[in-house]
């Protein structure tokens, strides 16, 4: 992707309303995330179980955009990481009855910790290296799990207690949509400050990143460790949502999917992948419930939903968005520059 | 990137013949060479599924590394190419084993030769399918943009095998089609081990593939082609070798390798949707031992990983079979992060 440098350098004005818009547009978005439970077809327990889903999915997909937008490490373990996260916090409530809230917090704790080693030892590798080797890491570890049955029940299953002492899952959607938007925020915040500079220097170009003084494999380590933290996060919450653990939750086919979706909403603007994911949790979960006759009908539609992106689409859903707001505001530029983003 | 430390064979010469061989990548192959040399008086068996299981996934290595190699495209689909393989394999295959069982008395020759049509069909599906994504899906990327093209298609991979794996579930379902076995005969007596007569064929059928494949790679015209368009695309297209052609070639025939792999294998891994995982990511430790893009590196790692599968189901239990090899793996890449022949690998990177 050619990287498209506000070339016009908008007047004060301008960005100042471009700025205005966007916390518009993020205020809204949030307001209907809020106000959906509670409007008629969603406030049944169904479509919040499938709100919860999409919550979780939107907040997976931006850890992993996290590192996979921006610099440009695909973490192929990520299911693996949830999972550590998910297994730590769920051994800690079982085995020695910690409250899950302290367990997901050392759930990410670990991840973050077993992200630091895999980073460490894969990141100095290219980036289909890095990329197959946290695979790797992943398959190991699940296989750990497996494996392990006096300590993780293995395949059998794992119960753990749950977060909160209701089975309604209204609560669970405020929670989950309070991480994601916490995950949203502190990742924001890491990709504007001058650690983010360094990582969108080398995810645009490494040699240049280097030249111009970047330790590349340090700031790659801080980004991937951090990535796998979050995931540890929501593995937490995942395992005391759902009260069971398989070693399945580790699978590579859980990374795709959230891969699927982190690309789908538009790699390198972690907002995209959190819009994208509710909608698609939904009519996904909608379409397994109505179609239990056809069975892998909507995994069917995410893949192709995946090629499409990645062969006419790069910028995915939030590249559509933004030309669209660049063709509805800024009426009187040529053409050119609102292809700009989809170039 | 690619700092090759003893590229050039005239630099070669000059290093005495001892300290050639001592480096760490023929260390490891004398290694697992003197391992299995050991097995030989001790354990046969441990030689014989060895280069049973090694065969098979040198097939799906080979195929993996080749179309790393000539187009730079990292197949995570690989797997799938198996699955079409061994469910093609079990259309053609069943309703013959039907007739022979019906009619067990009048099929003497049907009886030798009635598992081939299935691996032909296979060949010829894979071949198909593997054409027909580089025509619709890379073809047009390649068109679009190449900027990161590494990353992207090993992405678009990923999303053609989620189609590949639920394409197959929503149609056929998610029941394991398989055959019992491929010859019924009884099992011969190699190194004082029994070993099926289906073992050795996919072993046979492995190696001779092996052979056709890299005499095709050699010695033929288009062969060399492709080996020019792996060197070097533009010097390939300036030679006035079509590039669109090779590439469809290309990712046709390593289909066409890894189906057939599936279809050789239909006994021991029955159809079912992702039946291609396993082998997927065996071929996948594979050529990554092996260093990307290297098909005779391929071939030789097909033979070491599979060699590290059957030491840990003798030593360490079955379960173990995906942990210790990734281990291994990693060790070794922290030593040569090219892989064991990486040095040999051209250069064409991203970065």
């Amino acid at each position: 992707m050619a990287t498209v440098i506000e070339e016009t350098t908008p007047s004060r004005v301008e960005a100042k309303s471009a700025a205005r818009r966007r916390m518009t547009f993020a205020a809204v978005l949030i307001a209907i995330a809020v106000a959906l439970p509670l409007i008629p077809p969603f406030n049944g327990q169904d479509y919040q179980r499938l709100l919860v889903t999409g919550a979780l999915m939107a907040a997976y997909a931006v850890a992993f955009d996290f590192t996979a937008g921006y610099i440009d490490i695909v973490n192929f373990g990520f299911a693996a990481f949830v999972g550590i996260g998910a297994y730590t916090s769920g051994l800690l409530a079982v085995d020695l009855g910690i409250s899950p809230w302290i367990g997901m917090v050392c759930g990410a704790l670990v991840s973050g910790f077993v992200g630091l080693l895999t980073g460490m030892l894969t990141l100095r590798l290219r980036g289909i290296y890095a990329a197959v080797m946290a695979w790797f890491v992943g398959l190991a570890l699940m296989g750990v799990v497996r494996n392990l049955p006096d300590i993780t029940r293995g395949s059998l299953g794992l119960s753990v207690p749950l977060l909160l002492n209701t089975s309604d899952n209204l609560p669970y959607y405020y929670l989950v949509l309070g991480i994601l938007l916490l995950t949203l925020v502190v990742l924001m915040a890491v990709i504007r400050s001058r650690i983010g500079l360094a990582f969108r220097a080398i995810g645009q170009n490494l040699a240049a990143a280097k030249a111009s003084g970047i330790n590349p494999t340090r700031f790659l380590v801080i980004n991937f460790t951090l990535s796998c933290a979050f995931a540890g996060l929501l593995g937490g919450f995942y395992a005391h949502y759902y009260g069971i653990l398989t070693p399945d939750l580790l699978a590579t086919s859980h990374t795709v999917e959230v891969l699927a979706v982190a690309y789908i909403g538009g790699r390198g603007t972690l907002w995209g992948p959190a819009v994208i994911a509710f909608p698609l949790m939904v009519v996904t979960g909608l379409l397994q419930a109505q179609l239990a006759s056809l069975p892998g009908l909507e995994l069917v539609l995410y893949g192709l939903l995946l090629i499409l992106v990645m062969v006419f689409r790069p910028t995915g859903f939030a590249g559509l968005v933004t030309s669209a707001a660049n063709r509805i505001w800024r009426p009187r530029t040529d053409a050119a520059e609102t292809a700009a983003p989809t170039a | 990137m690619t700092t090759t430390p003893a590229a050039a064979p005239t630099n070669l010469r000059r290093v005495p013949l001892a300290k050639r061989f001592l480096t760490f990548t023929w260390l490891t192959v004398g290694l697992a060479i003197a391992i299995l040399v050991f097995y030989t008086f001790v354990q046969p068996s441990i030689v014989v599924d060895t280069l049973v299981t090694g065969g098979m996934w040198a097939l799906l290595a080979a195929g993996l590394a080749l179309v790393f190699g000539v187009m730079n495209i990292p197949n995570f689909a690989h797997g799938e190419f198996f699955m079409i393989g061994s469910l093609t394999a079990f259309f053609v295959f069943s309703p013959l084993q039907d007739a022979m069982f019906n009619d067990p008395a009048g099929t003497g020759l049907l009886k030798i030769v009635a598992p081939f049509p299935g691996m032909i069909a296979a060949l010829i599906v894979g071949f198909a399918v593997g054409a027909v994504l580089e025509v619709i899906l890379f073809r047009p990327l390649r068109k679009r943009s190449r900027d990161q093209w590494v990353m992207n298609t090993f992405l678009l991979t990923a999303g053609v095998s989620v189609v590949l794996i639920n394409g197959d579930r929503l149609i056929f379902g998610n029941d394991f089609r398989g055959a019992t076995r491929y010859w019924d005969v009884r099992p011969i007596s190699i190194l004082g081990t029994s070993v099926s007569v289906d073992r050795i064929a996919v072993f046979v059928i492995a190696m001779v593939t092996i052979l056709l494949f890299s005499a095709f790679l050699l010695r033929t015209r288009t062969g060399r082609a492709m080996r020019a368009v792996a060197q070097d695309e533009a010097g390939a297209q300036m030679a006035g070798i079509s590039l669109n052609r090779i590439f469809v070639l290309t990712m046709g025939l390593s289909c066409a390798l890894a189906a057939l792999a599936g279809a050789s294998l239909l006994w021991l891994y029955p159809s079912y949707p992702d039946v291609g995982l396993q082998p997927l990511y065996l071929a996948w430790y594979v050529v990554i031992l092996a260093g990307l893009g290297n098909v005779q590196g391929a071939i030789v790692g097909a033979f070491i990983v599979s060699l590290i599968q059957t030491l840990t189901v003798t030593y360490v239990g079955l379960d173990w079979i995906d942990v210790v090899p990734t281990l291994f793996i990693i060790l070794i890449l922290l030593f040569k992060p090219s892989g064991l022949f990486g040095s040999e690998v051209k250069g064409v990177w991203e970065q």
